[in-house]
């Protein structure tokens, strides 16, 4: 930490790890409902919880994305922050906004759209939030003498992931054309904006951590994102085979889709010949295990497991089924949710003046987290292949195959305790740390 | 390749993509009224999906694929099902039968429930190329939950709203003083049946079930299919 200013990161980290642990409480209970019996199904059915579960999601990775920002930019364009109390505004909004938010969807209040349940009003107050963060990064950059590839694509990142957010806000008549645009949200953030500013905060901590001149790193990440673009943009046409578009949608999503794990390989690679080839030692041992744990499940989740079923002969069969939530769950935990912890175990000692902390619970969360995901994801796979079986090809009714996909949902169940566990542990360490004396 | 190099081939090669996503989504837009049949969107099926939405009825089903895996998918489920099912199902969704999943009761007005009913009308139309697809083969499979048509919803609804419950069991829910019925069909044939409904003494005169004269023919037909089903 150079900056005074990049201490405003602490509490959006904070955040962020509060409501990562109570996502994963709601995935529990979530799949609690799947297996027993719901004694609480008056109070909190199935759907409302599930809109939680997802909603705390985005907000807890948006957090760790504006501390990531905060603690980057500054170091980047070597300046302060340009405003510190914008910044504590937009994060006391989200937060307020958030928690109106999943209040009000225990009452009902719903706009009913998949991952995008907030009602109109609040979906506003996002986008209040969002420029004002977008003003603030923005200033701060302009303030730079030497204009680096890596705030520019963060701030490419963010400004995109406003621009689509709008998308979330109309109502359509049109049921097609509603998840036509639904996906220029949920698809264009997960393979595009939030790809840019992921990939650029990995890449300023790989350029901290191993000394590669920044040229090389620069110019890898470009060529990274470049593939991410090429293939990601067009690729939301896998999204578009059976929702009432047209067929050519099958040619060109499933061309472009099936590319997208290029880059995610490419970002592999590229991690760890950076690491190979580093110029100083690595002391941050814990930090580049999520760094290499990261690139590869990322890889695993997004890119193996993505383009298993993006091709439309398979997604015919397996679309609209436990097959997506293996994807979804190793997907989002490899490719955001592991660099975020990155981030925050990263930045958040240093920001705390620590030169040294114990890393040992931090390794427990590791190996935790990633086997408790992995199996998660080998649960919802094998529930989604027996469903994909019985229920699109041998044609036997939802709810009886729903029986034989027990034994599946008890994995995840289990692995879900587990999990559970490791995000307690992360959240005991961020406090831990964050309220640290500095040495 | 040059760091230069690597930054115009990710501006490029982000306008070039951008560029043909547009082209593709403009092009998409003129075959939206013909494949999505946007002449029949009527205000109604508009009303409809506001109904769709301020349920949340999403949160757990899927439609056209999207959505949520947790209920079955709602595509086809007009042409599938039919009108006169779907009023009695969105009426009563409680199945009796705990070993069920369990849609919780909506207490849709008879209004939204008619505009639902248009909008997923409406969305069975949509050509999704032909999605989902018909299933290879179809199995059949022991001890599965009975077949629910339009008939034996209704009788369900008879059943319930009579508060049969209170006596008899179903699946081991419900009261002690009446047999169990969960495997009525097997042991009763459908006249026994709607005679022991419509006059329970003219069957067993020892009987402590009262007599229900007061439903009409089609209801102690619907309760009867229903009571039949169960095996």
């Amino acid at each position: 930490m150079t900056y005074e200013s990049q201490k405003v990161a602490i509490k959006f980290f904070v955040i962020s790890a509060i409501f990562f642990g109570l996502q994963t409480l709601l995935g529990l209970l979530l799949i609690i409902k799947y297996i027993w019996p719901d004694p609480i199904i008056s109070i909190l059915p199935f759907n409302t919880a599930r809109a939680i579960h997802t909603n705390l999601l985005v907000v807890w990775m948006l957090y760790g994305f504006m501390g990531g920002t905060y603690y980057v930019i500054p170091e980047e364009a070597k300046t302060e922050i340009y405003s510190r109390k914008l910044a504590d505004l937009h994060f006391w909004l989200l937060l307020i906004g958030g928690l109106v938010g999943v209040v009000g969807f225990l009452f009902g209040w719903t706009a009913g759209r998949p991952l995008l349940e907030l009602p109109v009003e609040l979906k506003w107050a996002v986008v209040v939030v969002a420029l004002i963060f977008i003003f603030n990064v923005s200033m701060t950059i302009f303030r730079t003498k030497k204009w680096t590839a890596i705030q520019g694509l963060l701030l490419g990142g963010i400004v995109m992931l406003a621009a689509m957010w709008l998308f979330a806000i109309p109502f359509f008549k049109n049921l097609t054309l509603d998840y036509y645009y639904w996906w220029w949200v949920i698809h264009l953030w997960v393979e595009g904006a939030w790809e840019l500013i992921a990939a650029s905060l990995m890449a300023f901590i790989l350029l901290k951590i191993t000394g590669v001149e920044r040229a090389i790193v620069e110019k890898w990440l470009y060529i990274e994102l470049a593939l991410v673009m090429i293939t990601g943009v067009i690729g939301t046409g896998h999204h578009y085979y059976w929702i009432g578009t047209p067929e050519y949608w099958l040619w060109w999503g499933g061309i472009f889709s099936a590319m997208e794990p290029l880059p995610i390989l490419l970002m592999v690679i590229d991690t760890l010949r950076h690491v190979k080839e580093r110029k100083i030692e690595i002391k941050e041992r814990l930090v580049l295990y999520w760094v290499v744990g990261g690139a590869i499940f990322h890889f695993i989740g997004a890119g193996v497991l993505g383009v298993a079923h993006t091709l439309p002969v398979v997604n015919r069969w397996t679309h609209g089924s436990q097959v997506t939530t293996s994807h979804g769950h190793t997907a989002f935990f490899g490719a955001y949710a592991m660099l975020i912890l990155m981030v925050v175990y990263y930045a958040l000692p240093k920001l705390k003046g620590l030169k040294q902390f114990n890393e040992a619970r931090g390794f427990w969360v590791f190996w935790i987290t990633v086997l408790g995901m992995a199996l998660m994801g080998v649960g919802f796979g094998g529930a989604g292949i027996i469903q994909t079986y019985l229920q699109r090809i041998l044609g036997i009714e939802f709810l009886t195959v729903q029986e034989f996909m027990k034994p599946w949902f008890m994995l995840v169940f289990f692995a879900g305790i587990g999990f559970t566990v490791g995000v307690v542990l992360y959240i005991i360490d961020v406090l831990k740390i964050a309220t640290a004396k500095p040495e | 390749m040059e760091k230069k190099t690597a930054r115009n081939f990710f501006i490029w090669g982000t306008v070039i993509c951008t560029a043909i996503f547009i082209w593709l989504t403009i092009d998409t837009h003129k075959t939206i009224p013909e494949r999505t049949n946007t002449d029949k969107l009527t205000d109604e099926v508009v009303a409809g999906k506001r109904v769709w939405h301020k349920y949340n009825c999403n949160g757990c089903h899927t439609i056209l694929g999207i959505g949520v895996y947790y209920s079955p998918d709602v595509t086809k489920v007009y042409s599938k099902r039919g009108d006169i099912w779907l009023k009695e199902y969105l009426k009563n969704p409680e199945s009796p039968d705990p070993k069920r999943r369990k849609m919780p009761n909506q207490n849709l007005s008879a209004d939204e429930i008619t505009k639902a009913i248009a909008f997923l009308q409406w969305v069975s139309e949509i050509d999704t190329n032909d999605w989902p697809p018909t299933p290879i083969t179809v199995a059949k499979v022991t001890g599965a939950p009975l077949e629910e048509t339009a008939m034996i919803l209704k009788g369900k609804t008879v059943y319930t709203q009579n508060r049969c419950d209170l006596c008899h069991r179903i699946g081991g829910q419900g009261g002690v003083i009446g047999p169990d019925l969960s495997k009525v069909g097997t042991a009763k044939v459908p006249q026994w049946l709607s005679q022991i409904i419509k006059n329970p003494i003219s069957v067993n005169p020892n009987t402590q079930m009262p007599a229900y004269p007061h439903l009409a023919d089609d209801e102690v037909q619907a309760l009867v299919s229903f009571l039949s089903g169960l095996k």
